[in-house]
């Protein structure tokens, strides 16, 4: 490759047809399936023509059909059910000495996604008085045992979007072992037996991706987060870096059989707009991302809280044959990026590392769960913009020439 | 001449609803008193060195002096208040942030909103009434004593930045007004120099009537904006220059800003100022590549520079490794004994006041962090 390729990390704000059905689902209405499967064609159709308009090489379905990131998973796997529990104060957020540093902030910052959570469930006229979706949790009750079908789709979709657009490869995000949250064990033995059962049942729709002939993102969160999370409930560093380790092996060992050069492995510390003042850093995590059987390692770089970890390639050794996918744009601001900032991003990067193998990603993706936007979609679209525009400045500055 | 990176910010801190009683007449004024001297305070805590009264007796930066001068009345908006190139780039964004809270701001400070739902029209000469200066200025003398800090520094607005929307029913010309503004304005600067304080001069509709007037081509720009530096430098007559402290930024609202005018489109018009130290937004990420322009400007000798290194359009706190990088590219471009380390803009109603601080902390931080490294090898 003689340029700085374009990506993203995946999820895409979805088109209010989408928002609305999948809103209605959650709530356990009954919808007509041919019209939802007809407004995820939609979308899908509409999202990729518009990363390949906006100059992204390297496409995704923008994770239209998954409610989120995380729990699309629980509909996929027989084994696990969803029941309602109270939630008797329990944050969504995962516990945190951010939220202990920062209270007042974080009261403000809950009291505004519980109203978006409220009017999730009034979208499309259902009632207000029903449970919201997140008094509910996910229990695992049996054997996982993973149902193909709905990758099937998502493969159908992106396939036939693809087809009318020219770019340089898809990929279909996925959830890593370590990530998968909000999930009580009530079958197995033992949290690494529950563990290694997923990382089975998460290799059958690694598997089924890569032989469709995409590339394979696998977003794991989840893994930098806990860190922050165990030191906050008294944990020590040890402790985290056990908990993580284990579960490093389940994804390597759910990548078994897999071909490295497919893989794109994306860790971030978490999308929520907080201060992140006690993320973990990257100096202190980088050898367990590393350790994961991947080509690509999509991380965050592009936020003030990590923006100067740039540096850190300049001691820490990129192994070879991978490529480096920092954030050059981010969801944490309203202000679009100008390309020269992503430019210069790209290029000081790649003096660490080589020009070859840098690519043009963000931060995190732009809508973890159908109801969220990190950012109003027109500003998502701007910045993807920007993020192209810097690649191709970038690789002007790196090769000398205009692309071709 | 100092041998480290000092630390300062824009002005506008998070006003604590007492002081906000305070300025709209429910509350004693002690009780704005007393929030000055808790806000100096918290930012000698947090390691500011040069310190302010956190605008605390401004309803808003541009306006509040509207409510100072005698020949103004309040009036209905003539044109919508917040138009121009970005809101036309980007018309789906601003009609969400129309309709959702806290989207382009943070908070519910009355004062504040109250001083932009409607606007300023002359309607007889401009006469201005120093009362509410005297008053922020002893409270701001107060608050200090016996507080170290390197200095001490009061904002006031520029001519041209009280004159954007304002209507005009008397003067003859807008120059006249303008004018009038500079004259008036002269006045207040004067009183906050001769109290012994820095003085800084609020100048963001500078930059941001690029934006403001879709219309306007580059030269007409630049001209209008011409006139409006002369006005100043005429309302800063007499005052020293290291005494002044000029701000420039292109509007804080939580937008796109893909549509600002380059820095290197204005910088000249900023450094024909008559101040001692140019405050510059260089943190967000429309502005942070910047820095690049002062390897081929030149500062001239015994200026400053105080580029924003912290945010307010983002909630997440900078590293300090981040902002010591900032300053340093700075320092290596201007010279270290020529930099300050800033924000972008005011703080207050523009983040969670809890993130405010912890913003300035790591300001603080980081600029340790640079004096390390720049003073390690002298």
């Amino acid at each position: 490759m003689d340029r700085v390729l374009a990506t993203h990390v995946g999820s895409l704000v979805r088109p209010q047809p989408v928002r609305e059905l999948r809103a209605a689902i959650t709530r356990g209405e009954e919808v007509d399936e041919a019209a939802y499967e007809q407004a995820l064609a939609d979308a899908v159709a509409e999202v990729v023509r518009m990363q390949a308009e906006a100059g992204i090489d390297v496409v995704d379905d923008g994770e239209m059909s998954k409610d989120s990131w995380i729990t699309y998973l629980y509909e996929r796997v027989r084994g696990i059910e969803q029941r309602l529990v109270p939630l008797d104060g329990m944050d969504l957020l995962p516990p945190s000495r951010d939220r202990q540093a920062f209270p007042e902030f974080y009261a403000e910052h809950d009291a505004e996604l519980a109203r978006a959570m409220e009017n999730r469930v009034r979208v499309g006229g259902g009632d207000a008085e029903a449970p919201t979706a997140e008094a509910k949790l996910w229990f695992c009750t049996g054997p996982v045992e993973y149902d193909g079908s709905a990758v099937e789709r998502d493969i159908a979709r992106l396939r036939t979007a693809l087809a009318g657009v020219e770019v340089e490869d898809a990929f279909l995000p996925v959830v890593a072992p370590a990530s998968v949250y909000w999930l009580r064990n009530e079958h197995y033995a033992s949290e690494e037996e529950l563990v290694f059962a997923l990382a089975d049942a998460l290799h059958d729709e690694y598997a089924a991706i890569v032989e469709a002939g995409f590339l394979l993102q696998v977003d794991d969160a989840v893994l930098m987060h806990e860190y922050d999370s165990i030191l906050s409930l008294g944990g020590s560093v040890e402790d985290y870096r056990r908990w993580a380790k284990l579960r490093v092996e389940a994804l390597n060992h759910a990548l078994a059989g897999i071909p490295e050069e497919r893989v794109r492995y994306h860790v971030c510390f978490g999308s929520w707009h907080g201060p992140h003042a006690y993320d973990p850093p990257l100096a202190d995590v980088v050898d367990l991302i590393l350790e994961v059987n991947a080509r690509f390692y999509l991380i965050e770089q592009a936020n003030p809280r990590h923006e100067h970890e740039w540096r850190l390639w300049e001691t820490v050794a990129l192994p070879e044959g991978k490529v480096l996918v920092p954030g050059v744009v981010t969801h944490h601001t309203n202000v679009v990026e100008h390309p020269e900032l992503v430019a210069e991003r790209l290029v000081r990067l790649a003096g660490l590392v080589g020009r070859e193998r840098v690519m043009a990603g963000t931060d995190c993706g732009f809508a973890q769960a159908s109801p969220v936007q990190r950012v109003h979609p027109s500003i998502q679209w701007a910045k993807l913009e920007a993020l192209a525009e810097g690649a191709r400045i970038a690789t002007r500055q790196l090769w000398g020439r205009t692309a071709a | 001449m100092t041998d480290r990176i000092l630390t300062t910010h824009v002005g506008a801190l998070q006003r604590p609803p007492e002081a906000e009683a305070a300025l709209l007449g429910e509350a004693p004024p002690e009780a704005l008193a007393d929030a000055v001297a808790g806000v100096v305070r918290k930012q000698v805590e947090a390691g500011i060195d040069v310190v302010n009264d956190g605008e605390f007796g401004k309803s808003i930066w541009q306006w509040y002096v509207t409510e100072r001068l005698g020949g103004i009345e309040r009036a209905e908006h003539a044109r919508p208040p917040l138009r121009g190139r970005d809101r036309l780039a980007f018309p789906a964004f601003y009609a969400y942030a129309q309709e959702t809270p806290d989207v382009l701001f943070h908070g519910s400070d009355r004062a504040f909103w109250a001083a932009i739902a409607s606007r300023p029209v002359c309607v007889g000469p401009i006469v201005y009434e120093p009362a509410a200066v005297q008053r922020d200025i002893a409270n701001l003398k107060a608050a200090v004593e016996g507080v170290e800090v390197a200095d001490v520094f009061m904002p006031a607005v520029a001519p041209a930045s009280a004159e954007v929307d304002m209507g005009n029913e008397h003067y003859a010309t807008q120059e006249e007004l303008l004018w009038a503004l500079a004259d008036a304005l002269a006045e207040e600067y004067r009183l906050i120099v001769e109290a012994g304080f820095l003085l800084q001069v609020d100048d963001a509709w500078i930059p941001a009537l690029w934006d403001h007037d879709p219309g306007l081509d580059v030269e007409t720009y630049r001209a209008y904006c011409r006139a409006r530096v002369e006005a100043l430098n005429h309302a800063l007559a007499g005052i020293p220059e290291e005494g002044v402290r000029y701000h420039l930024c292109w509007g804080s609202w939580h937008g796109p800003h893909a549509t600002d005018i380059p820095l290197a489109e204005i910088v000249d018009l900023m450094l024909s100022v008559n101040a001692g130290t140019y405050l510059v937004e260089a943190a967000n990420v429309r502005h942070e590549h910047e820095y690049h322009l002062w390897e081929s400007v030149r500062l001239p000798d015994g200026k400053k520079l105080a580029p924003g290194v912290v945010s307010h359009s983002t909630n997440l706190i900078e590293h300090p490794e981040l902002v010591a990088e900032r300053i340093v590219r700075f320092a290596e471009r201007v010279g270290r004994e020529n930099v300050l380390a800033s924000t972008d803009c005011g703080m207050g109603s523009r983040i969670h006041p809890e993130l405010g601080w912890a913003k300035l902390a790591t300001l603080a931080e980081g600029a340790r962090i640079a004096t390390g490294r720049l003073w390690r090898a002298g």
